[in-house]
């Protein structure tokens, strides 16, 4: 039975609910924005459909004329090349990577151009074929370190974008180095040209969020360099990772995504999770034995970074919030650690970057493990023998 | 529960991926979800992160929505979101309301330290809120609060009853009704 504390109580809630008067703008770009790289999953099967008959199609042409095939790909990769959104890209502040592999095409032009009105800086990079495999990196000086001969060279300004160009010719009339001078973007430098990899630094007048749009007809591909404190850009620009090399022989640190191993025979079982720090990286190590009759060997694994401490338990689906502002998700397949593992599910070092790492999931032979990181920052794997262990090296500043 | 056909339609549109459908069903859901969340969750700022998560989980997770209207499934998200996002950030404080339930510690409330309401929500555990804001902001049952919060029909009940029972203590509304 409501009585009249009820009903007060009801009221003081439906007025202190009002307080909010509307939904905020930036929540709703928030959300927007993390929806941006979704797929389309609804669309899936039939994407994968038309995807199976154009590869049907392709098998059939090649078969009868093999040349066909890099007019095909090239065609393909233009129809589906997104034209310019309606709604514009947000500026993100992290490594960005895209294009196809195994195309043939050649870079024409380099166009820089201001658009500081709308707060960004443009570099328009033409192709001739379809817009290859690319990797863009951001860095916090404007020193790059040349292809083949190693040599250093600093760029006009105090911070740096370095774009990797993969499967790409050159066209002779492409200038080496550009010096724009706009309120970003101050230079753009060639700094290597061998085996087909095209590599150019941009020296930046300061630490930006960039938007890269993958544009066709022609291909092209437009950079956009934020002016100011990029207005589209919610989050503020994460601490960038540094690119020096390792100095060891362990092999240099990369500011992507990585994986290995390789999924065979009977699961292998996780034995022993290690952390400690060494100069100039954190280490993680994961260890592993074969079952009884299987082989040893690394288990199937994908280490992918991400720009938060958040992540997802698997399967349950429940959010966990590790320490740190940034993150690294380990997932092995064919590997558990149900019945081997004895140790620590959640680990908190505090080391310089590693901060925590926990267990995320253990299921159907998919075991998967986060990390929470005070920064982002470049990685190393290592898979070693005796015992079967696989090492992550996270650099440290 | 049959959907109104439009809201069909934009449904229909956001599982095909359509993100202007997607925002649609922010304009008709946000702004009540944002409230519950602010209304357990007692800070702006965590609320926003709790619809945030719940938006975009339910984007990704479009596919487990059966053809049912969105609002109570996303209200499902929306709490689970609120109250484990309000575990982590007072992980401490939970842990000495547990103990102080395991201990049978009572805080009497003397007639100075009487506060109003809304300090006194301040006072009850995320889960006492949450049971709270569905039923007495949103109006729903004790059995649909019951469903969105996963936990059964009595659990709902004890929480309501208990969280009231503190409200009239901490407001000295208690004595009024003597």
């Amino acid at each position: 039975m409501s009585d009249d504390f009820e009903k007060n109580l009801r009221e003081h809630l439906h007025s202190e609910a009002e307080e909010t008067r509307e939904f905020p703008r930036r929540l709703r770009g928030r959300i927007r924005d993390g929806i941006a790289p979704q797929a389309r999953a609804g669309l899936a099967p039939q994407l994968a459909l038309a995807g199976a008959l154009v590869l049907v199609a392709v098998a059939v042409l090649a078969f009868r004329n093999p040349t066909i095939i890099n007019v095909v790909t090239t065609k393909i990769t233009q129809l589906i090349q997104p034209s310019p959104s309606p709604t514009p890209r947000p500026f993100l502040c992290q490594d960005q990577s895209g294009g196809s592999s195994g195309l043939t095409t050649q870079l024409t032009n380099i166009r820089p151009a201001s658009h500081a009105g709308d707060g960004y800086d443009r570099i328009v990079f033409d192709f001739s074929g379809g817009i290859p495999s690319w990797d863009l990196t951001r860095q916090e000086s404007a020193t790059f370190t040349r292809d083949a001969s190693g040599q250093q060279v600093t760029l006009d300004g105090s911070a740096g974008l370095k774009l990797v160009l993969r499967d790409a010719d050159l066209a002779d009339t492409v200038a080496g180095d550009l010096k724009p001078r706009f309120s970003s973007v101050r230079e753009i430098a060639q700094l290597g040209n061998f085996e087909r990899v095209l590599t150019y630094g941009i020296g930046l007048s300061s630490s930006q969020c960039v938007r890269v749009l993958p544009l066709s007809n022609p291909s092209r591909l437009a950079i956009d360099v934020a002016t100011t404190a990029s207005p589209s850009t919610t989050a503020a620009p994460t601490p960038l990772p540094t690119l020096s090399p390792s100095g060891t022989d362990l092999g240099a640190f990369s500011c992507l995504d990585t994986g290995g191993g390789a999924d065979s025979g009977l699961a292998m079982q996780l034995t022993a999770v290690r952390v400690a720090h060494q100069t100039g990286f954190d280490r993680i190590v994961f260890e592993f034995a074969p079952q009884a009759g299987g082989t040893a060997h690394i288990p199937a694994y994908t280490v992918s970074r991400q720009a938060s401490a958040q992540f997802v338990k698997d399967p349950s689906g429940m959010p966990v919030t590790m320490r740190g502002s940034a993150g690294l998700r380990i997932v092995f397949h064919g590997a558990s650690g149900a019945t081997s593992y004895t140790g620590s599910r959640d680990l908190t070092p505090n080391l310089p970057v590693v901060q925590e790492v926990e267990q995320l999931g253990d299921f159907e032979a998919v075991l998967s493990w986060g990390a929470g990181m005070s920064r982002a920052s470049c990685l190393r794997t290592l898979e070693l023998a005796n015992p079967t262990r696989l090492v992550i090296d996270v650099q440290t500043p | 529960m049959l959907m109104d056909p439009t809201l069909g339609r934009v449904i229909e549109r956001w599982r095909a991926g359509d993100r202007e459908a997607f925002e649609e069903v922010i304009d008709r859901y946000g702004l009540q979800l944002l409230r519950t969340a602010r209304l357990i969750l007692r800070d702006p700022s965590l609320a926003e992160d709790a619809i945030q998560e719940t938006f975009l989980k339910a984007w990704q997770r479009i596919g487990s929505l059966r053809d049912e209207d969105p609002g109570p499934w996303l209200t499902r998200i929306a709490m689970n979101e609120s109250i484990s996002l309000y575990r982590r950030r007072h992980r401490f404080q939970a842990l000495t309301e547990r103990f102080g339930r395991l201990s049978g510690v009572k805080h009497e409330v003397s007639s100075e330290a009487r506060l109003d309401l809304t300090h006194a929500l301040d006072q009850l555990t995320a889960e006492q809120r949450a049971a709270v804001a569905l039923h007495y902001y949103q109006d729903l049952s004790v059995e649909e609060t019951a469903r969105v919060l996963k936990v059964p029909v009595d659990t709902t009940k004890s929480r309501l009853k208990t969280a009231l029972r503190r409200l009239r203590e901490l407001t000295g509304a208690e004595e009024a009704f003597a």
